[in-house]
């Protein structure tokens, strides 16, 4: 039995017949996998038809945490969704931070487990003794901070945290989000519309059960250990100060800023739409995640709009890569997409696609009900993404992502996708980002950086890189020598990060968790033996588990690589000039590593 | 007394989590002394914490389990305690919580508050001046029917909408 760290148990519930089951979690089971996104994908793996219709009852929805989520370990705040997903065909998840994860904690449970169909909109009020069904017709089309405010309301409980998907997921959107905390999303792979098609509005919880730790002094000490760390951290205070938006000039800075959807890498007005910006004209306080000392997220309030954030991904998606220099536009729209629940990465793409595709003549008017945009056009921009949310006219065909609705025009425009496997790319040139290019290409939920996030490539240690991954080119962003290797490494700390479940901000990122402090904590924490050796064996396991699921769902090694233009098109000017990606050579390298036949 | 101002809140509830960690060993928010809440609808974060109020609301137990300490803080005997719920009632903005036959709420611990420590913004102090004690006596009128949850929320929603109209000052 498990009795510390873990709740040490999980919570099955069957919408269509309106039941739970509340089972042990099996010490044996879980300990491979430690919890969150390792522990999701083992479940999806060992219960889940591969061939089943990503919206169909059959689908599995999971909520999951792990041992040491809601503890002392700062930034221990994240959970994973995962199931298959409805916008790529495979291998689907998300996570988010805020204050659901710690909440969920104390129901005891590690996993929730939502199978069936609801007849009726409802929610899912989850404590320690189980599952209340409540029927909420009356909460279609309410965002999520008012279905978050009406279930506190109802139950008269202001603690009570509350993950929802806002009216794109009731559309089944295919691209999107559930949010919780109020802005916080599970952005990627459609989780939003696989719970829309439930008719689950939202999963509410609220516990009473103690985390109890084994050792909670040795706990404390590897935590302030941790704690100190960070706050010694050289980019502390800029990230304090602008979080992840910081990348904007960042990035722009080496040239591989996307503009103009991947056409420029380098932004000319960079200073109107940058993490500076924000923090000096809008932003209006700090916010944090559970138990984070590097309260790392915003507050901003501008005319008519407030909300918390944008992240990088979600101002650059709506700056630079729709050629926008409005930045109060973007801010508007990413209270926007929070409220309505739609991912900001592929919503972009979408719109940025059309626009590149209609200003080379591969796209009329005509082919899209009349629809004519080109950069940086505010109002149509928003009146497209209106038009998504709801599936309005032509807004039903790019609900359903810019990879299915290019199937109907030429090849030239197809290729103009920026997507691996289905997922639309995130906001970094891999051009100038060698390992992140490899990351997009190999990552198991389609093209995305979070996989790996290696980091290290721009952190310019190059004797470090010598040492770590024997070439010091594993630090120089723009090669591909030492990147499979880099990767390999990164990829398991990214998977031990969320299966903790901590921030990878923090926890990567900032080069903070490794196999020896993550196994002191695991020991004092849940009072189990996880040697250094042992995780790096189980992480490499897990990963091998994604790679298997995958290939169930029918992809093929051919998946793994990346959109044409990177590989051909060099970037026309600023530090990424001539640069391309050579990227059959690190995806080969990496597939060597991990010894995986074709 | 401790005092929180929630224009540095960052609604991280390290204070919530260390109160309960360093008290008992363990986390849980029914355990803990002073309650963080997130207010998503109005963007706002805060904890509830006793006041040490001017008008010791609380101070009304038929069973006199209730008394002063030297710094102001509230005592519970919890041997005289009988569980009646009368204090929880009685505290105008919910900072008293009964939780598994235990009394919860703010006592300093002995001088040197977690809640304190725990805040790296700066949000949370420890005032020891007197004179400086609110009154509840607006709220009380207020949050009589209300449980304590629901007190919390009206407490920190009533301290937010100031703070909402200073963020617009500053940014005009």
């Amino acid at each position: 039995m498990l009795k510390y760290g873990y709740g040490g148990r999980i919570l099955r519930i069957d919408l269509t017949e309106r039941r739970c089951c509340i089972e042990p979690l099996d010490s044996s089971w879980i300990k491979p996998v430690i919890g969150g996104r390792a522990a999701n994908t083992k479940r999806i793996f060992e219960e889940l038809s591969p061939d089943c219709d990503a919206l169909e009852p059959d689908n599995i929805l999971i909520f999951g945490i792990g041992p040491l989520t809601g503890s002392l370990l700062p930034a221990s705040a994240y959970y994973t969704v995962t199931a298959k997903s409805p916008l790529t065909g495979i291998l689907g998840d998300s996570a988010a931070g805020g204050q659901f994860a710690a909440e969920m904690k104390l129901t005891g449970f590690v996993q929730i487990i939502i199978t069936g169909k609801a007849d009726n909109l409802l929610y899912l009020m989850v404590t320690e003794s189980g599952v209340e069904f409540v029927d909420c017709p009356k909460f279609k089309g309410k965002t999520i901070i008012e279905t978050t405010q009406a279930i506190r309301e109802e139950k008269k409980d202001y603690s009570i945290q509350v993950a929802a998907i806002g009216p794109a997921g009731e559309n089944l959107v295919l691209f999107s989000s559930i949010v919780s905390s109020g802005n916080r999303v599970n952005g990627r792979a459609g989780m939003g519309a696989v719970m829309g098609s439930k008719n689950l509005k939202a999963l509410a919880v609220r516990g009473t059960l103690s985390l109890e730790l084994a050792d909670p002094l040795a706990f404390l000490t590897e935590v302030e250990k941790i704690e100190k760390s960070i706050l010694s951290h050289n980019e502390y205070q800029k990230r304090y100060k602008m979080g992840t938006t910081m990348l904007m000039k960042d990035l722009n800075n080496i040239g591989i800023l996307p503009t103009k959807h991947f056409q420029e890498g380098v932004c000319k007005y960079v200073d109107e739409i940058s993490g500076q910006k924000l923090a000096k004209s809008y932003k209006v306080k700090n916010k944090a995640c559970f138990n984070c000392h590097l309260p790392c997220s915003r507050y901003y309030v501008i005319d008519d709009h407030e909300a918390e954030g944008p992240e990088f991904e979600t101002l650059c998606s709506f700056t630079s890569r729709l050629g926008n220099r409005n930045l109060p536009f973007a801010l508007e729209m990413n209270a926007y997409l929070n409220q309505m629940g739609m991912d900001s990465i592929s919503t972009g793409e979408v719109i940025g696609w059309i626009i590149e595709c209609q200003e080379k003549g591969l796209i009329h008017p005509d082919d899209l009900d009349g629809l004519s945009i080109t950069w940086g056009e505010a109002d149509k921009i928003r009146e497209v993404v209106d038009m998504i949310t709801w599936r309005r006219g032509i807004g039903d065909k790019l609900a359903n992502g810019a990879k299915r609705l290019s199937r109907s025009f030429s090849e030239e425009a197809r290729k103009l996708v920026m997507h691996v496997k289905g997922l639309d790319m995130i906001c970094g040139d891999p051009r100038g980002i060698k390992a992140y290019g490899l990351t997009y290409a190999i990552a198991s939920r389609g093209s995305d950086h979070l996989r790996a996030e290696p980091y290290f490539e721009l952190t310019n240690r190059k004797e470090e890189a010598k040492r770590r991954f024997g070439t010091e080119k594993a630090a120089d962003r723009l090669a591909e020598e030492g990147k499979a290797a880099l990767v390999a490494h990164s990829e398991k700390i990214a998977l031990l990060t969320d299966s903790l479940t901590m921030c990878k901000n923090i926890g990567l990122c900032m080069d903070i968790l490794n196999f020896e402090n993550t196994s002191a904590l695991l020991k004092a924490g849940t009072g189990i033996v996880y040697s250094p050796e042992y995780l790096k064996k189980i992480m490499g396991d897990s990963i091998d588990l994604d790679f298997k699921l995958n290939r169930r769902f029918g992809t093929k090694r051919e998946d793994d690589t990346l959109p044409e233009r990177f590989q051909k098109e060099p970037l026309s000017e600023g530090p990424t000039k001539g640069s391309t990606v050579d990227i059959k050579r690190m995806v080969d390298e990496y597939y060597k590593i991990h010894k995986w036949e074709g | 007394m401790i005092r929180v101002d929630i224009s540095k809140c960052t609604g991280c509830k390290r204070c919530e989590a260390a109160c309960a960690f360093f008290r008992s060993g363990r986390i849980n928010s029914h355990i803990s002394r002073i309650k963080a809440l997130n207010l998503y609808e109005i963007g706002i974060d805060g904890a509830v914490v006793c006041n040490q109020c001017k008008e010791r609301y609380c101070d009304c137990c038929p069973e006199n389990a209730i008394t002063t300490g030297s710094l102001g803080e509230v005592v519970i005997s919890q041997t005289l305690c009988t569980l009646c719920g009368i204090c929880k009632k009685a505290c105008p903005i919910g900072a008293i919580e009964i939780f598994n036959d235990f009394v919860y709420v703010c006592d300093l611990c002995g001088g040197r508050p977690r809640c304190v420590e725990a805040c790296k913004e700066g949000a949370i102090t420890h005032d020891v001046e007197e004179a400086l004690r609110p009154s509840l006596s607006a709220f009380r009128k207020e949050t009589k029917k209300m449980n304590p949850s629901q007190k919390q929320y009206f407490y920190l929603k009533k301290l937010g909408l100031e703070e909402r109209k200073r963020w617009r000052k500053n940014r005009a």
